[in-house]
């Protein structure tokens, strides 16, 4: 029972990361119809982010006093904004010239966009390619133990501000005008042009909005894990920020609610499957069930079917 | 129904024919393999030779995959896991294999397959050379079964969404080797040969990689592969699989139409993809003597994707000459390692952005307009010379 | 020949075709007209099997070819040109067609790698059978340029070599005339003359020139909003006060 309860609950705080990414995954594949590759990038560049952020205020380092909220908040705002405007100028550069370019070119530039971030963060003068600790801005004992399970202050930390965001985002999408251009934008891109909406400004916001709760997740990732030392060049980040994509696809691509309850899903998955069969495997699960979901419900959870127009 | 198309089905198949254009392309490989082992290898060095066998493998890994991302316009980002099936089918073959056979997981190579420099002698094949060549075949073949099988969905998957399942098939590749259990040593070699081959088959290193297997993958060897590569490339190419291929990447929906069966035609570009990837698998752990899935993660996918996309989605000269390139460029910048990928991807980039369809799009290096004006009378500049 | 019985499809709450029916015989030239979005392409991809008729059945020279995938729909007999010209635009005009041919041969991997004689034969069979089709469509001199670059009107052309080259027993043209200039269309009238002639296929024909339609087709549909307000030789169809109300009501 135990085991379980603690399992449901790993499950839900990781799965929650994961939404947060596949919300942006989800909203670029809405409008532009394409996976932006380097949005697992921007999720670790979150998780750098924080690291340098709270270098620089001193926050979390060893031997420092212990880190107020606020300034712990302050973190996230400034890892938010700076991964904000990484996105803003990917979009620019990299992808607004392909706008009428066949989806495979899109896909690739996306990879080489990925593939510099990457890169780049390894550069000595960057981030530099040795591990570095991730800073303790949080109190990490034990917050409360109920039935056996442990709950520490990162991950209510975690879950709290996970689900703040995604209750903003449906505010923002669901009850504002620009998200209701948005969802235009994402409905019919020459419609919503003909009817006035910048089409230009919207997707740029759609970067901006789903680079910050890619960073958003990276510093609740540093929360989580928090003391660890992480490398720049580690596949596990694109593993990540892959397995978010799969939410976003298990959940119906397109789809913002889709994105929550599949990353939910995914988290609970790779931990149950952890736990209670192999932990070989973990990587695998997440995978196994994307080709499920894409051969028996390939439009996902909470997707439409469309069909194609000749 | 109409005098046009009777020619075509009163066909009859001249039987003369078939064994020299079936045969020229082995001897081509031959010959050409040969002459890069026995006459260029010693002249350039070992190191030059080195880089020239990472060449040749990567010219195996680009043009077959080139045949489901050039040609059919799908998007495969899985060739590493399907070489890394092929390697490690091959590597355990040879490395069991040996030890069943004989005793011990030392090479029992002839001529061909001698790994060191320095003059040779004795016999051209040893007997390890058959388990050698067998086992590249059977870990093609593997890797073929697992083209098909990842082929299928392919159908219901539209470009990225094939991407990433591909993707995430060569996670799993990699996560279960991985998950392999611990190699018998070579030490212990009795052992092995006792153990019935199903227990054997399980036994590839785990996350530590398959190691210490007999090393056979020589230039020969290597340039004979990637020679029939080529030829197999292109001449589905230039036939009516080629087009129907090339038709599917244009214009899924006309070709459907023209009665090109898409799941056939898909089904098979992976098929045959996958088969030069796993022999490719085969020929890199038989040269390295090792194999580990983790170092035939994505990232390796991702590097035979740039070389297909630099050198033109559909070309075979454009992707062998991509291959060279970007196979020597990395040795040539070592000093400036840090920088070599960042240069790809701003390459990737800015070809896209630039040039979408690579260096030579679909076309080959001797369609472009340099080499066809010396032929043709109706030639600009250069009919001017006397 | 082409025998379709209350075929319909809906699109969300839309009712794009709706129990539609036709029957032409060997040899026919038939039309299909009607306002903008009337729903005609929608019965081409309807008989063609780019989408499944949610009811009714459709065959072809007495095979039912009702659900089978599009690719079988065209080893059938039924072949098709498209109103948003779809040709494989970086493919020679050579290769456009020979995929057309491509239908009606043999083609085993085995063969292909190993360059048979049966292969070798059959492609020099199907490379001249193009070029001669391509002869009659006046392209032969093009045959080497990429399908995008011809003009305009040769593409069009060029979609219904194609869609001849897989010997079809009914051929289906999308508005053919579609941005052509008078004198190309009298030229593609005669053309469509010609091909029913030579090649002995029946045709049935979208268009939106009067011109065209009502000088070449037998007998002519007529739709609005999915369904066929009216069927008959020209003259009746001219005449219909449904048809006229339809046109006029939606100028
Ligand atoms: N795949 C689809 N999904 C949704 N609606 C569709 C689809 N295909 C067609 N429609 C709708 O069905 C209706 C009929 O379209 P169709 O293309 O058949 O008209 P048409 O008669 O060919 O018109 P036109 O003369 O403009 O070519 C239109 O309202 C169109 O928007
Ligand atoms: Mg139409």
């Amino acid at each position: 029972m135990t085991q379980f309860l603690q399992t449901l609950f790993d499950g839900l705080t990781v799965g929650s990361l994961y939404a947060l990414i596949a919300l942006g995954y989800t909203m670029v594949y809405g409008i532009l119809k394409f996976i932006n590759f380097a949005h697992s990038d921007v999720f670790a560049l979150g998780v750098w982010m924080t690291i340098v952020w709270s270098k620089w205020l001193g926050l979390g380092q060893p031997g420092a006093a212990p880190t107020p909220w606020y300034m712990g908040a302050l973190v996230l705002v400034l890892a938010m904004a700076s991964c904000g405007l990484v996105g803003f100028v990917i979009e620019r550069v990299a992808y607004k010239p392909l706008r009428s370019a066949p989806r495979l070119n899109v896909l690739i530039t996306a990879i080489g966009v990925s593939l510099l971030l990457q890169n780049t963060g390894q550069l000595k003068f960057v981030f530099g390619p040795y591990p570095k600790p991730i800073p303790s801005l949080i109190d990490s004992t034990e917050l409360f133990s109920m039935m056996g399970v442990s709950v520490r202050m990162a991950d209510v930390a975690v879950i709290g501000t996970a689900a703040a965001l995604m209750i903003a985002m449906q505010w923002l999408i669901f009850g504002t005008k620009l998200g209701a251009a948005m969802r235009a934008v994402s409905f019919n891109t020459r419609n919503a042009s003909l009817m006035g909406i910048n089409v230009d400004l919207v997707i740029s916001f759609t970067f901006v909005v789903g680079s910050m709760l890619a960073a958003a997740a990276g510093f609740l990732y540093a929360m989580k894990y928090e003391g660890q030392a992480k490398q720049t060049a580690d596949s596990m980040w694109v593993m990540l920020g892959l397995k978010a994509f799969v939410a976003a696809v298990v959940g119906g691509i397109g789809n913002v609610r889709g994105a929550v309850i599949g990353g939910l899903l995914i988290g609970l998955i790779e931990f149950f499957g952890v736990s209670y069969l192999s932990s070989h495997y973990r990587d695998a699960y997440v995978f196994a069930i994307l080709i499920l979901v894409l051969l028996l419900r390939p439009e996902g959870v909470l997707g439409k079917a469309t069909v194609e127009k000749v | 129904m109409s005098k046009l198309f009777e020619e075509t089905r009163s066909l009859k198949a001249p039987v003369w024919g078939v064994i020299p254009r079936a045969a020229w392309p082995l001897v081509v490989a031959i010959a050409i393999g040969a002459l890069i082992y026995f006459g260029v290898s010693p002249l350039v060095g070992g190191f030059v030779s080195k880089v020239m066998l990472i060449v040749g493998i990567n010219i195996v890994l680009a043009v077959s995959l080139n045949i489901v991302n050039g040609y059919t316009g799908q998007f495969s980002m899985g060739h590493a896991g399907f070489m890394a099936v092929g390697g490690y089918v091959a590597a355990g073959i040879v490395y069991y294999g040996s030890i069943k056979l004989w005793g011990s997981a030392d090479p029992a190579g002839g001529i061909l397959s001698i790994v060191q420099e320095g003059p040779k002698s004795g016999p051209l094949l040893g007997k390890g050379d058959f388990l050698f060549v067998i086992s590249c075949l059977i870990g093609g073949l593997v890797a073929a079964g697992a083209g098909y099988v990842v082929g299928l969905p392919s159908l219901r998957l539209r470009g990225d969404y094939l991407a990433i399942v591909t993707l995430g098939f060569g996670e799993i590749v990699r996560v279960i080797l991985q998950g392999s259990h611990d190699q018998i040593q070579p030490w212990k070699a009795a052992d092995a040969a006792a153990m019935p081959v199903y227990e054997l088959a399980w036994k590839l290193g785990g996350p530590k990689g398959f190691n210490l297997v007999p090393t056979y993958t020589t230039l020969f060897w290597v340039y004979f592969w990637a020679v029939l590569t080529c030829i197999a490339a292109y001449r589905l190419k230039s036939s009516s699989s080629g087009r129907a291929f090339l038709s599917i990447r244009e214009d899924e929906v006309a070709a459907q139409a023209m009665g090109v069966d898409l799941t056939k035609y898909k089904v098979r570009a992976f098929v045959f993809s996958s088969f030069f990837a796993g022999v490719a698998g085969g020929l890199y752990a038989l040269d390295i003597g090792a194999i580990s899935a983790g170092d035939l993660n994505f990232i390796k996918s991702f590097d035979i994707i740039i070389m297909v996309v630099l050198g033109g989605l559909g070309s075979i000269s454009g992707a062998v000459l991509a291959a060279v390139i970007l196979s020597i460029l990395p040795e040539a910048l070592r000093d400036f390692q840090s920088y070599r990928l960042i240069v790809y991807a701003l390459l990737l980039i800015v070809i896209m952005i630039v040039r979408p369809q690579g260096l030579f799009g679909v076309r080959e290096v001797w369609d472009l307009k340099i080499f066809k004006r010396r032929g043709g009378g109706l030639g600009g500049s250069a009919g001017g010379a006397p | 020949m082409l025998d379709v019985r209350g075929i319909s499809i809906a699109f969300g709450g839309l009712k794009a075709v709706q129990d539609f029916s036709l029957s032409i015989p060997r040899g026919g030239l038939y039309g299909l007209i009607g306002p903008n979005g009337a729903g005609k392409t929608t019965c081409f991809n309807l008989l063609t099997g780019v989408y499944t008729p949610s009811e009714g059945s459709i065959a072809v020279d007495g095979v039912d070819v009702t659900g089978l995938p599009p690719h079988q729909i065209a080893v059938a007999g039924l072949s098709r040109t498209f109103q948003n010209i779809r040709l494989f635009g970086q493919l020679s005009v050579l290769d456009n067609v020979l995929l057309g041919l491509h239908l009606r041969g043999r083609h085993s991997l085995a063969s292909t790698l190993l360059r048979t004689g049966f292969h070798v034969s059959q492609e020099r069979a199907m490379a001249a059978v193009a070029m001669r089709l391509l002869e009659t469509f006046g392209l032969a001199n093009r045959a080497e340029e990429q399908g995008k670059n011809l003009p305009y009107g040769d593409q069009r052309r060029l979609e219904i070599a194609r869609a001849l080259a897989t010997e079809p027993k009914v051929l289906l043209l999308d508005e053919p005339a579609a941005g052509m200039n008078p004198q190309e269309k009298k030229a593609l009238r005669e053309l469509i003359q010609r091909v029913r002639q030579e090649f002995g296929v029946t045709i049935l024909l979208i268009e939106h020139d009067m011109g065209v339609v009502m000088n070449i087709c037998e007998r002519i549909t007529v739709l609005n909003f999915g369904q066929t307000i009216a069927a008959g030789t020209p003259d009746e169809v001219q005449n219909d006060p449904k048809v006229i109300e339809a046109y006029l009501g939606t100028e």
